[in-house]
């Protein structure tokens, strides 16, 4: 039981990780307001980004700026630099969400999801 | 001038995307100085696609597959692209496909779209047609990731862009979707990634032969992630609910190309990895081939059955394309020879049908205004010429000979005889009198119906411009010939095929 909990704390930034994408993904397909589902899709990444970066982390490294003559372990820089990507896309698909959600405010006066299906429905 | 040529052929790789990429962010500057170029400007951009992708081709050809290392960085560390036979057939695909409903576009905008916002359709277009041969032809996970999701948000983009209720509703559900579509991919690729240290499809194969004895779950988890998010991206059965909404209230172009060039990428992309990077070890751990078998049964199935109840034409056409889907993903359940001929080549054929059948509806809706099933009758006498390519595509969705959806159709049967599963077999012939159930009424009512007396059969119909009629009957003249003379296109995708 301890040798299970230990691991688990050895791995801890995969298991938060996991834990995060699992809140992000609920929240984003069960909750009908559509701004929480936008939040969920941006927990979801961030779960997603940080299992990215913390592949690359080395228990003990610095970031790698070689200095002649000294001795170091650095961190993998690589997965980080994906990263960077990564939360631009993210922050344009957010952008783009949102901008949505007001049009569809506009539309139908409400932004929760099940009441535009209403809406919908009766039309 | 022969500096000039040696750049055009070391570098046709990426000025293929880059071409695209460069075009449309010139339409918005060009929106506010000369309008009337956009239109053309973005054919421009297809046609230069064509002449690199002919250039790209001759290179196949005549030395085998061409790789292209992005700034010179050499693989393990640089992006590469990688041009087979296989990507070569899907470069073709797209840019003959998406120059022909281009052409048919500049003339449907204007009826469908906000004046001022039709040059901006172009930048979005453009976009997605470069983002879909980035996909194509990339050899590198991350770059993947990338590319899916400027085609995600572009495909939201030409959805929405018409502004009205239903496209915003169903591009937000697309988005949504397809966010976690990638989620799931870049999930798997850090899944991937943390076992074998690279981006790169070629070397991450060779590392995950090794790393599957290591760490088989690790590679089973990211097997399952990829699976679930190409399956939401190319709209299998239980992952399509976001299809028919988008494909059937976005603009008639934007239609044709979601259908017919979209969904088929995500399925191609899923195709090659499964065969190029994941070790073969790792299907007799899981029935991974067997599990896309049953749910494109399902979606070939529940997508025909859908679509017979449908009253709008455009609405029963995007639930025909989640049938037609999983005929592609049967071609790569079924993992053998004559399968994936089969499978791979009923992505070409049904872009030419989709393209063509979601573009007569288009112009049915321009020149009259209809959208609803009933109402066609008897319009065969008015639109001879749209209704008369809607009969060729509906024909070839059926799969009657000499036309191209019964070759593929052929291959895809030869393929459950060879992989022992006669019950597929059974699969595709339910499912072509399926497509007769719902194809075949509309094309015998339009012809043969007697128009109703109702006041709305007294509309006038507009006359269809000639940008309009010609995409359509070059489609429809591609759908026999290679119904007709299928081996030019059979020897690409045999020696596509014949790689893996």
């Amino acid at each position: 039981m301890t040798d299970i909990a230990l691991k688990l704390f050895d791995n801890m930034y995969y298991l938060v990780s996991m834990v995060l994408f699992i809140i992000g993904f609920h929240t984003m397909l069960t909750h009908s307001n559509l701004i929480k589902k936008v939040i969920g899709m941006n927990v979801m990444d961030t779960a997603v980004f940080l299992f990215f970066v913390s592949t690359g982390y080395v228990a003990g490294g610095v970031a790698p700026i070689i200095e002649p003559g000294v001795e170091q372990t650095y961190i993998n820089p690589l997965p980080t630099a994906l990263i960077l990507t990564g939360i631009v896309v993210a922050v344009s698909v957010t952008a783009f969400a949102l901008a949505l959600i007001v049009k569809l405010y506009h539309h139908y006066g409400t932004i929760d999801a099940e009441e535009i299906m209403r809406i919908r429905s009766t039309e | 001038m022969t500096t000039a040529m040696n750049i055009i052929q070391g570098h046709s790789p990426a000025l293929i995307v880059v071409t695209f990429l460069l075009f449309s962010y010139l339409m918005p500057v060009l929106d506010s100085w000369k309008k009337n170029w956009c239109a053309t400007l973005a054919i421009a951009a297809h046609v230069l696609a064509l002449f690199f992708t002919g250039i790209l081709a001759w290179q196949v050809f005549t030395t085998g597959t061409v790789t292209y290392h992005m700034g010179n960085w050499p693989p393990p560390w640089g992006i590469e692209f990688v041009i087979d036979y296989l990507a070569i057939f899907m470069l073709t695909t797209i840019t003959v496909v998406s120059l022909l409903i281009l052409i048919f576009a500049t003339k449907d905008l204007g009826h469908e779209l906000k004046a001022q916002v039709s040059s901006w359709y172009y930048t979005l277009y453009l976009l997605l047609v470069g983002a879909m041969i980035g996909l194509a032809i990339t050899n590198d996970f991350f770059n993947m990731f990338v590319f899916m999701e400027i085609a995600a948000i572009s495909a939201c983009g030409i959805i929405a862009i018409k502004e009205d209720k239903e496209c915003v509703e169903a591009s937000f559900k697309y988005l949504i979707l397809s966010a976690v579509g990638t989620g799931c991919v870049l999930l798997s690729v850090a899944m991937l990634y943390m076992v074998t240290g690279h981006l790169n499809f070629t070397f991450a194969a060779e590392a995950l032969v090794p790393a599957l004895e290591l760490y088989p779950n690790n590679i089973l988890v990211a097997l399952a992630l990829f699976s679930a998010g190409f399956i939401v991206k190319a709209a299998l059965f239980p992952l399509h609910v976001w299809l028919p909404d988008a494909h059937s209230s976005a603009p008639s172009p934007s239609s044709a190309i979601l259908s017919g060039l979209v969904i088929k990428i995500y399925a191609y992309a899923y195709l090659k990895l499964l065969l190029k990077v994941f070790p073969g070890d790792i299907f007799s751990m899981v029935p991974i081939y067997d599990m896309i078998l049953i749910l494109a049964s399902l979606s070939i199935f529940f997508g025909s059955l859908f679509a017979i109840v449908q009253e709008d034409i455009k609405r029963m056409l995007a639930f025909s394309s989640i049938a037609q889907i999983g005929y592609v993903f049967l071609g790569i359940g079924l993992a053998n020879q004559a399968g994936l001929t089969g499978g791979i080549l009923h992505i070409f054929n049904h872009a030419l049908m989709k393209a063509m059948l979601f573009l007569s509806a288009g112009a049915i809706i321009y020149c009259t205004g209809i959208r609803n099933i009933d109402q066609l009758k008897g319009i065969g006498a008015k639109m001879p010429l749209v209704m008369g390519v809607f009969a060729v595509g509906a024909m070839s969705m059926v799969g009657i000979p000499t036309t191209n959806g019964f070759i593929s159709k052929l291959y895809l049967a030869l393929g459950t005889l060879d992989a022992g599963k006669p019950f597929y077999l059974g699969v595709i012939l339910v499912s072509s009198f399926l497509n007769v159930i719902y194809y075949f009424p509309i094309v015998i009512n339009a012809f043969f119906g007697e128009p109703g007396e109702e006041p709305e059969n007294d509309i006038p119909v507009k006359k269809l411009p000639l940008e309009m009629s010609i995409p359509l009957v070059i489609l429809a003249a591609g759908i026999l010939f290679f119904g007709i003379f299928p081996r030019h296109m059979l020897i690409l995708v045999e020696r596509a095929v014949a790689i893996f």
